[in-house]
């Protein structure tokens, strides 16, 4: 052999040994799970908020990528095109919340067949399921409506009303069917929409009209501060039993003050944190829960808002 | 031509016209006025409402004041619509600035402790900016408004969002009312006015109590006097100043504006910056009225401004309309949003209810318009 | 007369638009107490023209001078500011506006002070109207919508309100092309009037009745250059005429009508007329003007 040629070969058992190590480097990145979660919360809303927050804490623990995903108004048809487009990127699990099984059932079917695990939040369970999804972390919606309802009339209501800010959106339906079945029908729904000085007025020309009413829910956030709002200008929280889904620093404020009576929490941080959790521990070692975990739903009254209204500040409540 | 048969052509056409002066009374060019036909629908809408609704709390003093609020937060920003409208161009951006606007407000008040004033201020000063680039946008690149604060209604919603989860990983920041009392600036947006005249009017008994046993109305809310106040100064812009006429040659005819010398660039400007302005007038008012600011405020907001717009008589191709109009077509929007709780129609028809209120609103509007003009 | 300074001078002026080259190495004066007439086929330039004059475009290259003074319209509104004022091919009016709202469109008078400085609406109103009185139309309401104006009427608004603000340069760029007779003969005082007042005035038309006995000299333009300027003394009608648009396709079409005329007349002779079309070459048979002028002047 030549000189020439004994150079070349020296050089390209570097190259070799360099690429070597280059591809050892990047092995651990390789590990790195990557989870997309993809839900129907516009990304104005409070709730989903404290889920992403979750889920980025879990993904930052355990040292997952996330990516967080949600149509910008509520639109099944989007929220399928972001399913799909998920499932196409092939990620090592997906989270999402399963609003409507017409538009995304085929496509968790879809991710199961290509070996993608489905977690379903919030809304989902035994409908997901039938798709191949694993397990449903959340509450019942009609259940929390209707236990909303008990709660209420041991409180001594006869007749309630439910203030939907969403109406198509069927969670929030399920919670005002709950709610109107669990008083025996003796409660009716309040359609709104998004704009606060709306629901309040609305709110108030309701109460106008239906003097018998002394029961009020709200859906969320969103149309429960118009709502403790409204009493508070008439003066009137005591005279009412009102109860809102969900929390915010002004919801439990209320709880502390007593003008609201109670508020029911899904902690849905633990929607977002949980399946990253699980996920990762399915990727990594093949576990994962036997069966669904219901994060609601909780009641947060006037006892426990204190201790909740740190955990809110911090986007975790 | 001789001069004999000039004299004949003229003479019997100058008989003619001393008719037709006769013909135009000072009503028939009243029924010319852009707003009437939304006059005409305000007063079906109540004609409406007063059967539909009669024995319940629709029109006593707190039922108006509860439809009054809603009509008067959509009449602040209708009213600048109604300008831009009139000038020629539309501004989709306006929704998604009371988010913004709101955000701007609350996070450096309650979270870096800005007195509320200055954060108040800072959310004027960026609307400012937002109008400048959309009318400068507008006039540079020729393109219709309708496209470009198109982009703006996704870029500003969006920077709400992004702004308000960077900084305090929330969507909604509450808290705000504590931060109102002492503040003479955030007073002007918050609150009622006339308060002792109401209490005065309770304490003689001419206002009834309501559910919870309170004077049903103690004051006029601030929005009100805004809107009021807004659709006056607008009415006296359009009808009487220079600028004013700017506007509708603006909107009639850009071109022709141009050439007779009317700085048409900016008299746009100016409209989008009013329209951001108004929009952020809407967003303090809510969010001393709620005491929270949330990003998904103000949404579809753009779209009622214009519908109130266009109700209230103006041409969605510029150049004519009135502020007044757009302050009945607020109202008619405002009482058909409230009314319906008082009707007893099941609130699952809401909307449909809503548009056809509105539907049958312009449609008589229209008719009337039409039959005013061929009495003309 | 020509050694005083030129009301308005043009320098070796171009406009380009892109490509297009509308006005190419134009040089003009217009003298106080004068009118310039401005002859040329339809897209010579013209209107490119008087629009550069009044501040719509900015010419690409050459200069232009106000009584001696270089001027640079950023905007017709400063034109009209310099005394400048246009009566557009198009009008420059809004339809939906209404006579008075146009006729002091720009340029409202205002009473008051501060905040409250507002139009006055009587004063304005009432210069309006008689305004156009006396360019013959009598305006039954000044709060009229220009739209439901005719065409002729409207093109009086235009040429009013024009005279009314001009106060160095009047131009009308064919002003007189929707008018009947009276309201033509109004417009061609106006015009002398506002020489005799010391104005310097650009008049465009089409028509030779109009352009000859008012205007002191001619510019000819063809396809963005200027063919040269001409005093009235070294001109003559048919000259002018010639010069305008088409001058010589008119002789043809004089001569063609002749031929119709013939072949009428010999079809008359043969005892078989053509109905309704004898009416009309009888007309052009027997009116007493050549066609041409005619032609010309029904544009
Ligand atoms: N804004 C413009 N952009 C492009 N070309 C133009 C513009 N204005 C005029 N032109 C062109 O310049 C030429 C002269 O037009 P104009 O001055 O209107 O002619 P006229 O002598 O009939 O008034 C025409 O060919 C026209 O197409
Ligand atoms: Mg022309």
């Amino acid at each position: 052999m030549t000189r020439l040629s004994h150079w070349f070969l020296a050089s390209a058992a570097t190259a070799a040994l360099m690429a070597g190590t280059a591809a050892q480097a990047q092995a651990p990145q390789q590990d790195t799970s990557r989870f997309v979660m993809v839900t129907h919360g516009v990304p104005s809303d409070p709730f989903w908020s404290v889920v992403k927050n979750g889920a980025e804490a879990a993904a930052d623990l355990v040292g997952a990528e996330l990516e967080y995903r949600a149509p910008s108004t509520f639109d099944m048809a989007r929220m399928q095109q972001l399913v799909q487009a998920a499932v196409a990127s092939r990620p090592d699990g997906l989270i999402l919340s399963f609003t409507d099984e017409n538009a995304l059932g085929s496509v968790v079917q879809n991710a199961v067949d290509n070996d993608i695990p489905v977690i379903t939040i919030n809304s989902g369970g035994d409908a997901a399921r039938k798709y191949g999804a694993r397990l449903h972390v959340g509450q019942s919606e009609y259940e929390a409506g209707k236990q909303a309802a008990e709660r209420m009339q041991e409180l001594g209501v006869k007749k309630g009303v439910c203030v939907n800010h969403e109406q198509g959106n069927q969670g929030l339906d399920q919670r005002c069917d709950g709610f109107v079945d669990g008083f025996n029908g003796n409660a009716e729904q309040l359609a709104t929409t998004y704009d606060p000085t709306n629901i309040r007025n609305a709110i108030v020309a309701y109460l106008n009209e239906h003097n018998d009413v002394r029961g009020v829910l709200t859906l969320g956030a969103l149309s429960a501060e118009p709502m403790i709002q409204a009493m508070r200008e008439q003066g009137a929280t005591d005279m009412f039993t009102l109860g809102t889904f969900d929390l915010s620093p002004g919801i439990l404020k209320a709880l502390d003050a007593g003008d609201l009576d109670f508020a029911i929490d899904q902690q849905q941080y633990m929607q977002g944190y949980l399946p990253v959790i699980f996920l990762d521990q399915f990727v990594k070692n093949g576990l994962l829960p036997a069966g669904d975990v219901a994060t609601g739903p909780g009641f947060v009254t006037r006892e426990n808002a204190s201790q909740v209204i740190k955990l809110s500040s911090q986007g975790i409540r | 031509m001789s001069s004999t048969e000039t004299k004949q052509s003229v003479a019997p056409s100058a008989t003619d016209r001393d008719e037709r002066i006769q013909r135009v009374s000072f009503w028939k060019r009243a029924l010319n006025r852009p707003e009437l036909g939304a006059l005409a629908g305000a007063v079906l809408v109540i004609a409406f409402f007063i059967v539909s609704a009669s024995g319940t709390g629709m029109f006593t003093p707190a039922g108006i004041v509860n439809f009054l609020e809603v009509a008067a937060q959509l009449g602040i920003i209708a009213t600048a619509a109604a300008l831009l409208m009139i000038g020629g161009e539309f501004d989709l951006s306006i929704g998604s600035m009371i988010g913004l606007a709101g955000i701007l407000i609350a996070i450096p008040a309650v979270e870096y402790g800005w007195p509320l004033w200055a954060a108040i201020l800072l959310a004027f000063a960026c609307a400012g900016l937002v109008g400048w680039i959309n009318g400068n946008l507008v006039n540079k690149t020729g393109l219709p408004s309708f496209i470009v604060t198109l982009g703006f209604l996704f870029i500003l919603r969006g920077l709400a969002i992004g702004v308000s989860r960077l900084l305090t990983g929330r969507t909604q920041i509450g808290g705000i009312q504590e931060h109102i009392p002492g503040d003479w600036f955030a007073s002007l947006f918050s609150g009622e006015v006339a308060t002792g005249l109401f209490s005065w009017m309770a304490a003689n008994g001419w206002i009834a109590t309501n559910f919870a046993g309170n004077p049903v109305v103690s004051g006029i809310p601030v929005s009100i006097v805004w809107w009021f106040g807004l659709t006056a100064v607008a009415t006296w812009v359009l009808l009487c100043t220079p600028y004013g006429n700017w506007i509708f040659a603006s909107g009639g005819d850009a071109n022709a504006a141009r050439n007779s010398g009317v700085p048409v660039h900016r008299v746009k400007i100016s409209l989008f910056m009013f329209t951001a302005f108004s929009a952020t007038i809407f967003a303090c008012i809510q969010v001393m009225d709620t005491g929270s600011a949330d990003t998904i405020r103000g949404l579809l907001k753009e779209l009622e401004a214009i519908i109130a717009v266009v109700i209230g008589g103006a041409l969605l191709t510029g150049g004519y309309g009135s502020a007044i109009g757009a302050a009945l077509g607020a109202l008619i929007f405002g009482m058909v949003q409230m009314g319906i709780f008082y009707t007893g129609v099941n609130t699952d028809w809401f909307q449909v209810f809503l548009g056809v209120m509105l539907l049958v609103a312009v449609l008589f509007n229209n008719y009337m318009r039409k039959k005013a003009m061929e009495a003309r | 007369m020509t050694t005083q300074t030129p009301m308005i001078e043009m320098r070796s002026v171009s406009k380009h638009f892109g490509s297009v080259i509308a006005l190419s190495n134009i040089s003009m004066k217009v003298y106080s107490g004068e009118v310039m007439c401005l002859l040329g086929d339809n897209g010579a330039g013209k209107s490119t023209l008087i629009k550069t004059l009044s501040g719509v475009h900015q010419p690409t290259h050459g200069d232009m001078l106000l009584d001696g003074k270089p001027a640079r319209f950023k905007s017709p509104a400063y034109a009209l500011d310099a005394g400048i004022a246009t009566v557009f091919q198009d009008l420059a009016m809004v339809p939906l506006m209404s006579i008075t709202r146009n006729f002091f469109m720009g340029r409202e008078p205002t009473i008051g002070w501060g905040p409250l400085k507002r139009i006055d609406w009587k004063y304005a109103d009432r210069i309006a109207k008689e305004e156009m009185a006396r360019i013959g139309i009598d305006v039954r309401d000044p709060s009229q919508p220009v739209g439901t104006l005719s065409g002729g009427e409207r093109q009086c608004v235009a040429i009013a309100r024009a005279v009314y603000f001009g106060a160095k340069v009047l131009i009308l760029d064919e002003p007189t092309s929707a008018l009947g007779v009276k309201q033509a003969s109004v417009v061609l005082r106006y015009i002398a009037r506002a020489r005799a007042d010391g104005l310097a005035v650009i008049f465009i038309t089409h028509n030779v009745h109009h352009a000859y006995p008012v205007a002191d000299a001619f510019t000819l333009l063809s396809r963005g250059g200027s063919l040269g300027s001409f005093r009235k003394e070294e001109i003559s009608r048919e000259e002018v005429l010639n010069m305008m648009a088409g001058g010589a396709e008119l002789e043809n079409l004089d001569a063609e009508l002749a031929e119709f005329q013939r072949n009428d007349r010999e079809r008359k002779a043969d005892g078989a007329p053509a109905p309704g079309h004898s009416e009309s070459v009888a007309a052009a048979g027997h009116a007493d003007a050549p066609a041409g002028e005619r032609l010309a002047s029904d544009r």
